[in-house]
């Protein structure tokens, strides 16, 4: 056999597969055709220019907070405070863009160092909390990302409040200079997939040729064995925290630079949570969470088309990610893929 | 103040907190045998869109209740059976719940969406309601609201005081020695964290039978977290959970009140218990490592996290 048809990549289409299938059953018991379902998210995301683009723009969101969560993974650590950090990280980009340095040629840079700043430095709390306060990191996220949400409303009615009324609805819009430009006509985010694009071949070079990724790695899989060496397992944590908070912070940058230009409520739209179960599907391996995200994006501009073609409701494009999500942790560990493909090359005669 | 002015004060955060109540105790008990049911803001959704829907298809508040138990049983049994049969971690299946049956819920509820239907109707009970204060306050009112009070004291005495509560506790702080002791861990495991989830699913129709009639979109928003929250706040005790419940009910009657004059109150309302959820973590751990306090003292004033919460027992 070639590489290519290796084992494990055999394994992971059939379970995906199985898990679209049982998907498209629920679907049915929903009442809703998967086939007319899936027909239109793909026409909605793929066909169309505009359409095209918002997936570039959310596929990056999305594999920047699974990047996120992926790096943290590797030190088993949850991150549930991915929201949080994104949320800060476009209060630093507005923070930025709100600043004398909003309308020069500086503001996208700045916009990218700040957000990395601030998100980082909500990851770093994480950790603090859990290495210095012993704070279950799954409860100390999710505390930590109420605290951001409530940060923003304060900002958003208080001292960033709109000319003339406060209202919740937002800021007022940030200079256009600070806008992430779209590179020719056909709206191509450059921006945004340079951004995801590099923290991937980064996060890569990290974790595959540096002592730093081997280390991240190890705190994870034993921390007694980390401390005999000598290292502190506590500085590898709070370090694993700081990129996961400053790669999605990246992603709270897109969110202000490419699509609202401003600070709403709740700016980051559940992106951060959607990646923690992308970075759980594609068994935290960094170009897999890229082509998750990918599809997942397709499914959340797709959503549009379903609800103006078919009269669907916004909340079936969730739905379908959430399901995928939950069938695929069962199959893979209820190994039903593995005896199926071991069924059907057994019928077949191969070995 | 008049004491009529308390009275009416103390019924109204009475009875807005029952829900809360309900749910926090339901999740205290599966938290308390070591299942986190990370779900229980979708749970929350769902359940109380199903109670709400079967109550006004069947016009039958008590259907309701009963299938929205139902259901949050089933979800709770799933969860379960991902963890303790299949061995995949709680939190990844909680937290894909969560996402799913929060859709799930504005998906399924569209046609019951500011409808008008049933809801629990309040009683009256003559003579005794004129025991000053707890006769306007606990007794007139309806069978949710003494629901929410016997859960409270029902779960406190079950975990405290009896045998099976004690092999409950066992299993939550550490399955393997119970495992040794003869204890069936899997089966308490089920049942508990099942019958946590069934809590849940009153608490979800309660919501909607009870303290915010009807059903919209994202009808209990950001309740399911905050309830994850006053648990932990409560240091997994239903007694100082159900405070932490009624202490948020207290705010948002609050809340209710000055509207008018903070502005943005109602929004940042939601987000209180969450520093406070961190700090009490805090202050659990910072207390563990005093040795001069006494154990009972410790989780009486910090309360008491169950050793095993969260992890997953596979008999080595």
């Amino acid at each position: 056999m070639t590489k290519f048809y290796s084992r494990d990549v055999l394994e992971n289409l059939m379970a995906f597969a199985l898990a679209v299938f049982l998907t498209s059953i629920f679907l049915l018991l929903l009442g809703v055709s998967p086939w007319s379902a899936f027909v239109a998210i793909l026409e909605g995301s793929i066909l169309g220019l505009d359409n095209l683009s918002r997936v570039l723009v959310i596929t990056s969101i999305m594999s920047l907070s699974a990047f996120a969560l992926i790096v943290t993974f590797s030190c088993n650590m949850w991150n549930i405070g991915v929201e949080g950090q994104m949320m800060l990280g476009s209060i630093g980009a507005v923070f930025v863009a709100r600043s004398l340095i909003g309308d020069t040629l500086l503001a996208i840079p700045l916009m990218i160092i700040v957000s990395m700043l601030f998100g980082g430095i909500f990851g770093l709390i994480c950790g603090l909390l859990k290495t210095k306060g012993s704070v279950h990191e799954i409860f100390a996220g999710l505390g930590l990302d109420f605290v951001a949400a409530g940060l923003i409303v304060y900002l958003v009615i208080g001292p960033w409040k709109k000319e003339g009324i406060a209202s919740t609805s937002g800021t007022d819009i940030i200079p256009e200079m600070s806008w992430f430009p779209h590179l020719f006509d056909f709206k191509f985010p450059v921006i945004p997939i340079l951004l995801f694009g590099s923290m991937y071949l980064i996060l890569r070079f990290i974790y595959s040729k540096t002592s730093l990724g081997l280390k991240l790695k190890s705190v994870g899989s034993n921390t007694n064995a980390f401390s005999r060496l000598g290292l502190s397992p506590d500085m590898y944590i709070l370090l694993g925290f700081l990129i996961a908070g400053a790669v999605v912070g990246l992603a709270g940058a897109i969110q202000v630079g490419s699509i609202y230009h401003k600070l709403v409520p709740y700016i980051s739209g559940g992106y951060g949570f959607l990646g923690i179960l992308i970075a759980l599907v594609s068994g935290r391996k960094l170009f897999i969470a890229i082509v998750v995200s990918a599809f997942f994006a397709c499914l959340v501009v797709g959503g549009s088309t379903l609800q103006i073609k078919l009269g669907l409701h916004a909340s079936l494009p969730g739905i379908i990610q959430a399901s995928i999500v939950l069938f695929w942790l069962m199959i893979k560990a209820s190994s039903i893929h593995i005896k199926l493909i071991n069924a059907v090359s057994k019928s077949y005669g191969h070995s | 103040m008049a004491i009529v002015e308390v009275e009416i004060i103390l019924a109204a955060i009475i009875s807005m907190s029952a829900p809360l109540v309900l749910a926090v105790v339901g999740e205290t008990i599966s938290e308390r045998v070591g299942i986190v049911n990370l779900s229980l803001e979708g749970s929350l959704l769902i359940t109380a869109m199903i109670g709400f829907a079967v109550a006004s298809i069947t016009g039958s508040v008590l259907l309701g209740f009963i299938a929205a138990a139902l259901l949050g049983g089933i979800i709770a049994l799933l969860i379960c059976f991902a963890n303790i049969t299949l061995y995949i971690n709680m939190i990844a299946v909680g937290f894909t719940l969560t996402i799913l049956l929060g859709k799930l819920s504005s998906y399924l509820g569209q046609p019951f969406v500011r409808i008008p239907g049933p809801y629990v109707p309040q009683i009256e009970v003559p003579w005794l309601d004129e025991i000053p204060i707890i006769g306007k306050a606990v007794i007139d009112q309806n069978v949710v609201v003494w629901l929410s009070i016997a859960s409270i004291i029902i779960a406190w005495w079950f975990l405290y005081k009896t045998k099976s509560g004690l092999a409950l506790n066992a299993v939550g702080e550490n399955p393997y020695s119970a495992d040794a002791r003869g204890i069936n861990v899997k089966f308490i495991k089920y049942f508990y964290g099942t019958l946590g989830g069934a809590i849940v699913g009153m608490a979800g129709a309660s919501f909607s039978l009870h303290s915010i009639y009807g059903w919209s979109n994202g009808h209990t928003l950001n309740y399911g977290w905050i309830c994850l929250a006053i648990v932990i706040f409560g240091g997994w005790n239903p007694v100082r959970g159900a405070i932490g419940a009624y202490a948020f009910g207290g705010l948002q009657i609050m809340a209710l009140k000055l509207q008018g004059v903070i502005f943005g109150l109602s929004q940042v309302l939601p987000l209180i218990p969450f520093p406070l959820m961190i700090m009490s973590l805090i202050l659990i751990q910072y207390s563990q490592d005093k040795q001069f306090i006494p154990n009972r003292v410790r989780s009486i004033l910090f309360g008491n996290q169950p050793e095993h919460l969260g992890n997953t027992f596979k008999r080595r």
